[in-house]
């Protein structure tokens, strides 16, 4: 408690507030490019914290963390393009939302909600990190599959219309992230002779192409910008206080989406795309009206938005207590750690327990930054957006797209993979084939993949090998919610396509129906 | 523009193109490397083909809108593909500029012709914008872009 006392009065001081300041702005900023990621974030600005102070260092890589993961939900919402990976479900209710003129209440809602996440992660950090941790080494392989597995039943929710086409876009997106490097064999797979392709296709690079090149060849078709002039604020919107009784009268949600965050950041791996992903699931599963997601409901905003960023501090707790990154740019915070020769373990926690505690306690206050800048940023850009010609803002995204995807890995040919497909995605998406589901494959393929082989090489005398996927208790446990998952999914699409849910939903109505005609 | 298209048919032919295309050079490949993609194509098969027999059987959307100008729309894609050639051969930023005028002329002649003067007047924020970002990301973020034969 003496040493959490300690760590707070050195985190309560104007240096500490300013890094914070400097270092939330800057994240958002980066975050909210199409094609910088919260790592590169972190990896540009790492060489200006060497001649900083360990705390300070720590602080300011911390704050870029949390605001480059929130900033990504800007051009999500805006323009339909997620900055980060962490935000594509942002982009499934925010954009709707504002292209029905509510893009302030979208960015407010998402603000609220990262202000959440960022604290209640933080909380997890300070009291839950070794039990979770240890909880994070029993994901082997096969756990790895089903938490891939439970991530791919989000495909009916994503599937638009056609499941069947949901699920031929899943397998689209999976067969894409073998492209390359075999995970486990090694070998060179699916580049047709070509070496460029070797690297695979990164994610950042699909995920630039299918959202943005898609609704840059809408708005210059139809010759409209990203988000249609009526949606400029209105006075109803401009009230915080409605929009944070939208966010916080539904507490189930925030709940949830935080803890889901939270269980699937110490997984070393998963990081904030899948996490956000799970979180928008589990919110339209568990909501009252789970048709109105994907049209604009903010509950999906909200989802997405809190557990994303729970899993910024989230991440932490394999790492800080294992050594072990939960995500991407935590092994930039871990390579911080040993420059200034600090060892991941318990003595973090004691021998240095000023340093990590006020560490942590700068993502919190980092988090709680960002609900004054995040709303004057937010109407700040929203105006801007609003207010650019199309002709203008076409090229303007297409160039920082270009540019965000070169300098992902230097490469030209990442442009044109990011160019072919964004058109072909346009033209799927005319067929019924969506970019999110192909994605979302995208992503847990290589999970999936990774879980699978080492799974079947390590039952390789077995006489049925796939059972190894089903020995231990914990694969047994998410099997079981893969199961409920599909089957929740599923059994509403076939109660809506057999008739029995209207028929369910009239009986209800009936008598009430009948008191007020009597 | 409405097109006439069993989505269904198309989509499960989509699919199965896509499978055979991948599944054409997986021959030299060890059982370790194959193992999960033989898997997920075998499932992508017969999810295209389920598509087109219900395509036949059960038809879902039979036609296709393209909203707005289909030749826009076509215009423009050939432009950002040819910006890209652009950029590996005269270098990225004389060709982001010369790319950056001509869609903003040809976008913005939709609503009426655009003369040069106006043209001039966009200048200082077409200039300024390409120029704020080639050396952000040349100079502070250190990214070496493609410098062509010129720049």
């Amino acid at each position: 408690m003496e040493m959490l006392l300690q760590a707070l009065s050195s985190v309560l001081t104007l240096e500490s507030f300013l890094t914070v300041l400097v270092g939330v702005t800057l994240g958002l900023f980066i975050g909210s490019l199409p094609g910088l990621t919260a790592t590169m974030a972190l990896a540009v600005l790492l060489p200006f914290t060497f001649s900083m102070e360990a705390l300070q260092g720590l602080i300011a890589l911390g704050a870029v963390y949390m605001g480059s993961i929130y900033g990504g939900a800007f051009t999500a919402i805006l323009i339909n393009t997620p900055g980060t990976p962490s935000s594509i479900a942002t982009t499934f209710d925010g954009y709707p939302m504002a292209k029905q003129g509510r893009a302030y209440e979208a960015l407010a809602g998402a603000t609220m909600a990262s202000v959440v996440g960022g604290v209640v992660g933080v909380i997890f950090l300070l009291l839950l990190a070794p039990p979770l941790a240890r909880l994070a080494v029993a994901f082997g392989p096969a756990e790895m599959f089903w938490v891939a597995m439970l991530g791919l039943t989000l495909v009916a929710s994503l599937s638009s219309g056609s499941l069947l086409k949901g699920l031929l876009a899943g397998c689209i997106g999976m067969m894409l992230s073998t492209i390359g490097v075999s995970p486990v064999g090694g070998e060179t797979r699916f580049t047709f002779g070509y070496p460029p392709l070797q690297g695979g296709i990164e994610l950042i690079v699909a995920l630039i192409g299918l959202f943005v090149i898609p609704e840059l060849l809408t708005m210059a078709a139809e010759g409209r910008g990203a988000i249609p002039s009526g949606g400029e604020l209105r006075k109803r919107e401009l009230s915080i206080g409605r929009i944070a009784r939208q966010v916080f009268g539904r507490p189930a949600n925030l709940i949830r989406s935080c803890l889901i965050g939270q269980l699937v950041a110490i997984i070393p791996g998963a990081g904030g795309n899948v996490t956000s992903l799970v979180a928008y699931n589990e919110a339209r599963r568990f909501s009252k009206d789970p048709k109105s997601f994907g049209k604009g409901n903010l509950e999906g905003v909200v989802a997405s938005e809190s557990s994303n960023n729970v899993m910024v501090a989230g991440s932490m707790i394999p790492l800080l207590t294992l050594g072990i990154p939960g995500a991407p740019p935590d092994a930039i915070i871990l390579g911080v750690l040993l420059l200034h020769g600090l060892r991941p373990g318990l003595d973090l926690f004691t021998e240095t327990g000023v340093l990590t505690n006020g560490f942590i306690l700068s993502m919190g206050l980092a988090a709680l930054m960002l609900l004054p800048i995040g709303l004057l940023g937010g109407r700040i850009i929203h105006r801007a957006v609003i207010r650019t010609p199309y002709y203008f803002l076409v090229p303007s995204i297409a160039m920082v797209t270009i540019l965000g995807t070169f300098a992902l890995r230097n490469s030209i040919v990442d442009v044109g993979i990011m160019l072919i497909l964004g058109t072909a995605g346009y033209f799927l998406r005319l067929i019924g084939i969506h970019a999110a589901p192909i994605v979302l494959g995208l992503i847990l393929g290589g999970i999936a993949e990774q879980g699978y082989v080492q799974t079947m090489l390590a039952a390789v005398a077995d006489p049925v090998p796939w059972l190894r996927l089903l020995q231990n208790p914990l694969s047994k446990i998410l099997a079981g919610l893969v199961l409920v998952g599909a089957a929740t999914a599923l059994i509403p699409i076939w109660l809506e396509r057999s008739g029995r849910l209207a028929r369910v939903d009239q009986e209800p109505n009936a008598p009430g129906d009948q008191k007020e005609e009597t | 523009m409405i097109l006439r298209l069993n989505t269904d048919v198309v989509a499960g032919l989509v699919g199965l193109a896509f499978a055979a295309l991948l599944w054409l050079p997986h021959g030299s490949m060890g059982r370790l490397s194959i193992l999960f993609p033989r898997a997920v194509l075998v499932i992508l098969v017969l999810l295209s083909v389920v598509l087109i027999i219900k395509g036949f059987i059960r038809p879902g959307e039979r036609r296709v809108e393209i909203t707005g100008s289909p030749r826009r729309l076509m215009v423009v894609a050939i432009g950002f593909f040819v910006w890209w050639i652009a950029i590996n051969h005269i270098g990225f930023l004389v060709s982001t500029v010369v790319a950056f005028y001509a869609l903003t002329w040809y976008l913005a002649s939709v609503e009426g012709p655009v003369s040069w003067h106006r043209l001039l007047r966009w200048s200082p924020a077409i200039l300024l914008l390409v120029g704020v970002f080639y050396l952000t990301f040349k100079e502070v973020l250190n990214i070496r872009l493609p410098a062509g034969f010129l720049i």
